[in-house]
């Protein structure tokens, strides 16, 4: 199985993907590992951030040679592998052997059969919804929610089912930080937007010093609020092969110092030929 | 013939050829020099080739096999007084449609026709050319104006006569194909022909064809300039081509222009200095400022050789002003092509030359966007080093990389990293130390990992090429001082720098200096640390005694299978396994 896995990652490094029924075996055996994860996993520092991706490959792999490759660097992603980019299941997969409307379609365009979308939506069921550095940093991929103040809170919650429309989970995947006092109705139709005090309160009460998310585009890649107890994190440069922003991912090294490693998309020269051919494709 | 051995081999060829298999008789004809050698030159003779003869209507690729083979035949047919009978079998093959064919069937008429002694050659061989040149179909016409320069030489003055006016109605024919292979022959023919002739006959052949109608006809006699100007006493060139030259200089097809750029330098060594200084100069000038990228492609990559033939003033003068502008064509090729001669113009232009006019060139180029042109520059850099010396080089080439080494992009970044080795090997130990040194430690500190791993890569290289004596007093040091390190990802950098240099410095360095920081690091708080200590013993514990392994390689990876992280449990046992003697 090991050997088998060495050859996908090499594989999937490429950006080709995987046969139908690797993908079973790799979601199966990604099962088995995230069963055993909390809702709110714990992580040791040193670890490098990183936000959305949004199947955007050839950025991923630019991430990886700027943080580093696995597994010289410890990495937590907060979500978001996949729909918009053009390689949602190469980077997906790639993530998993070391969530979704679009995907779907890209499971069934390049697999011809929903089968592969299914295999992928149970591990999506299954990821951790959190994650605490050393007790101090909370990684989160959208935000707070009005019906939980404490971490013990978010580990009692069953994670493992497809994300409900409202509650707890979904305002944790899908709530944004807003300069607003208190709480406020999200944009987005899901989840809330919270202000500075709510994440004063938060923050506090679970003595942590600060909250990682993702979720939101942010021009620079990445951006404080709240007197630095909440930063945003972003990792898909040139989101949508069209926006314009640079990425990044945030380093913490083993005494929890951060740095911030800002990097661009990929350069032509490096995308495979597809990248050109899909984007007429994803254009019209 | 069956109940002959000798004769089996040709059973087989016979069989083969006969096949319904294009691949069969392909096959059969590829071997066709075994077989030939099987049967002895008297039945090769009398059987084999009247055999091929026989069956020339075959598929294209079995042809273009033949014609090939034959090309070689000489010796199996009994020697050059034999040769002649392959002529007629190569003639048949040079009439058919398919241009390759006919091209491979021309190329061995020329083989075989060198072979032949003087009466064959006008005998035979000659008779050949005739027949094809005055041919119905214009594939032969086409087809003889390959073989003429091949006869010419040995052939009597009357003959000689004969070709040259065959020639001359090859190049007035009136089917462009044939006019285009006369056009295109043209200077290999002239390359053979007496000088008198050659002024007196071909040049006007020449001029006709440079003023064809068809454009592809112009295109291939412009290419036969320089062979042309080499075959004319340097007066007659003067007066017949420079008028030409300076014509298609400025010709409107962008491809005539590309010739003669292409051509120019050959055209001045035939002219001879004084032309090039007065009359081809301006003409070079300008296609250097081509408005096609191409041409100045072509121009820029001439423009050390050409600029032999000037002297400094004229560089500074003319070319100089050029080659400035080039530096920062819009075209990446154009600016490729430029670096990789510019450095050539140093010893011409002299030290103050090169100060004033080349190191701003040079640093543009530098800093250039296209790592091909930046990588021309650096590999011709001791070109420059030895004509203003290093002193002066490093002072303007130094902050530069030092520019460079710290641009906001990683991949310039990386790019400069990859380039140490080279500028050092070229500018020498004591200024990697002083200048170079400092930049490629700190590229084992950048942010980005990849320029980390190119850095430690690039002091391996550094290592070889210098000897494990100065790595030890220059090097290792350095890199073990970055164990102090407080972050974990350059710890793991100084474990993949040592694990680099671990085989290129002296047993004595490895086992006192490094081994000792590889083992602390396995104590290491950060298990990402540790395990790649575990990987790096595993790597140099092949270079270690078996005492040394067994007394403290081991037993340290033998603690690490207890740690509390899987991967570190997991790379030690590898380790472990790895120390196994083999």
């Amino acid at each position: 199985m090991s050997s088998d896995l060495d050859r996908w990652i090499e594989q999937l490094k490429k950006c080709e993907p995987l046969k139908e029924h690797e993908v079973k075996q790799l979601c199966q055996r990604a099962l088995e590992v995230l069963v055993e994860e909390s809702n709110v996993q714990r992580v040791d520092s040193p670890v490098t951030i990183c936000g959305d991706i949004h199947g955007q490959f050839y950025d991923l792999m630019e991430l990886f040679q700027v943080g580093g490759d696995c597994p010289q660097t410890n990495y937590l992603f907060m979500g978001d592998f996949v729909d918009r980019g053009f390689y949602s299941v190469e980077t997906f997969l790639l993530l998993l052997a070391l969530k979704v409307y679009g995907f779907y379609d890209e499971c069934l365009r390049k697999y011809g059969s929903v089968n592969v979308w299914r295999y992928c939506t149970d591990v999506f069921d299954y990821l951790s919804l959190s994650a605490i550095v050393d007790n101090r940093i909370f990684c989160v991929h959208g935000g707070l929610s009005p019906t939980i103040t404490s971490l013990d809170q978010i580990r009692a919650i069953d994670r493992k089912q497809e994300v409900p429309h409202d509650g707890s989970m979904c305002d944790l995947l899908w709530s944004d930080p807003e300069e607003i006092d208190g709480w406020g109705l999200s944009p987005r139709g899901a989840g809330y937007l919270f202000g500075g005090s709510v994440c004063e309160a938060f923050t506090s009460f679970n003595k942590i010093d600060l909250i990682a998310r993702a979720h939101q585009l942010v021009m620079d890649g990445y951006k404080w609020m709240f007197h630095d107890k909440l930063v945003t994190v972003w990792s898909a440069p040139n989101y949508c092969y069209r926006c314009g922003n640079v990425a990044a991912i945030l380093e913490l090294d083993e005494h929890l110092n951060k740095n911030f490693k800002v990097f661009e998309a990929a350069p032509q020269e490096v995308r495979g030929a597809q990248a050109k051919k899909a984007s007429v494709e994803y254009f019209l | 013939m069956a109940n002959d051995d000798g004769l089996y081999p040709i059973a087989i060829l016979i069989d083969e050829l006969k096949s319904d298999e294009p691949v069969r008789r392909l096959n059969s004809i590829s071997r066709l020099s075994t077989i030939a050698l099987a049967l002895g030159e008297e039945r090769t003779r009398s059987e084999l080739i009247p055999f091929l003869a026989e069956n020339t209507d075959d598929e294209d690729e079995v042809l273009l096999a033949a014609a090939e083979q034959l090309g070689g035949f000489v010796p199996f047919v009994g020697g050059p007084v034999y040769a002649h009978l392959l002529l007629p079998l190569l003639e048949t093959l040079s009439t058919v449609e398919e241009t390759v064919v006919r091209e491979k069937a021309i190329d061995s008429l020329c083989k075989v026709g060198s072979k032949l002694p003087d009466n064959s050659l006008c005998e035979h061989f000659i008779p050949l050319i005739k027949r094809l040149a005055t041919g119905e179909w214009f594939t032969s016409r086409v087809s003889s104006a390959g073989l003429f320069s091949t006869a010419y030489p040995r052939a009597t003055a009357h003959l000689k006569a004969e070709l040259r006016h065959l020639y001359a109605s090859l190049c007035k024919d009136e089917t462009p194909m044939v006019r285009r292979a006369a056009a295109h022959k043209l200077g290999g023919f002239a390359r053979v022909v007496e000088r008198e002739y050659v002024a007196r006959e071909l040049m006007q052949l020449f001029t006709d064809l440079i003023n064809d109608v068809q454009d592809s006809v112009r295109l291939l006699a412009v290419e036969s300039c320089s062979a042309f100007a080499a075959s004319l006493s340097s007066e007659d060139a003067t007066i017949h081509l420079l008028p030409v030259i300076n014509k298609f200089a400025q010709d409107k097809s962008w491809r005539v222009r590309y010739n003669v750029a292409h051509q120019l330098v050959q055209l001045c060594e035939s002219l001879g200095k004084e032309h090039t200084r007065s009359d081809l100069t301006p003409n070079f000038v300008r296609l250097l400022r081509d408005s096609e990228a191409e041409v100045r492609v072509a121009a820029a990559s001439k423009v050390s050789a050409l600029s032999a033939c000037l002297t400094s003033q004229q560089i500074a003068l003319n070319i100089v002003p050029c080659v400035r502008e080039l530096s920062v064509d819009n075209s990446q090729y154009v600016r490729a092509a430029l670096a990789s001669v510019v450095m050539e113009l140093a010893p011409m232009l002299g030290k103050p030359g090169t100060i004033e006019h080349l190191v701003p060139v040079f640093l543009t180029l530098l800093k250039d966007t296209y790592p091909d042109v930046r990588l021309n520059v650096i590999s011709k850099l001791s070109q420059v080093n030895q004509v203003i010396g290093i002193e002066l080089l490093a002072q303007s080439l130094l902050p530069a990389i030092e520019e460079l080494a710290e641009d906001k992009h990683w991949r310039v970044r990386l790019a400069i990293v990859e380039h140490i080795p080279l500028l050092a090997s070229q500018l020498g130990a004591e200024f990697f130390q002083d200048k170079l040194g400092p930049q490629c430690m700190r590229s084992l500190e950048d942010q980005v990992a990849s320029i980390r791993e190119a850095g430690a890569k690039s002091l391996q290289k550094i290592a070889k090429d210098f000897g494990p004596e100065w790595a030890k007093e220059h090097l290792v040091p350095k890199v073990l001082a970055m164990s102090r390190n407080s972050h974990y990802l350059y710890r793991m950098t100084m474990l993949l720098a040592l694990s680099l240099l671990a085989s290129i410095v002296s047993h004595d360095v490895l086992v006192a200096h490094m081994l000792p920081v590889i083992l602390s690091s396995a104590k290491d708080k950060v298990p990402n640390v540790k395990f790649n200590a575990a990987k790096m013993m595993a790597r140099i514990a092949p270079l270690l005694e078996r005492q040394v392994v067994d007394h403290h390689v081991k037993p340290c990876l033998v603690e690490l299978c207890e740690d509390a992280d899987m991967d570190v449990r997991f790379y030690a046992r590898e380790a472990l396994f790895a120390c196994e003697p083999k």
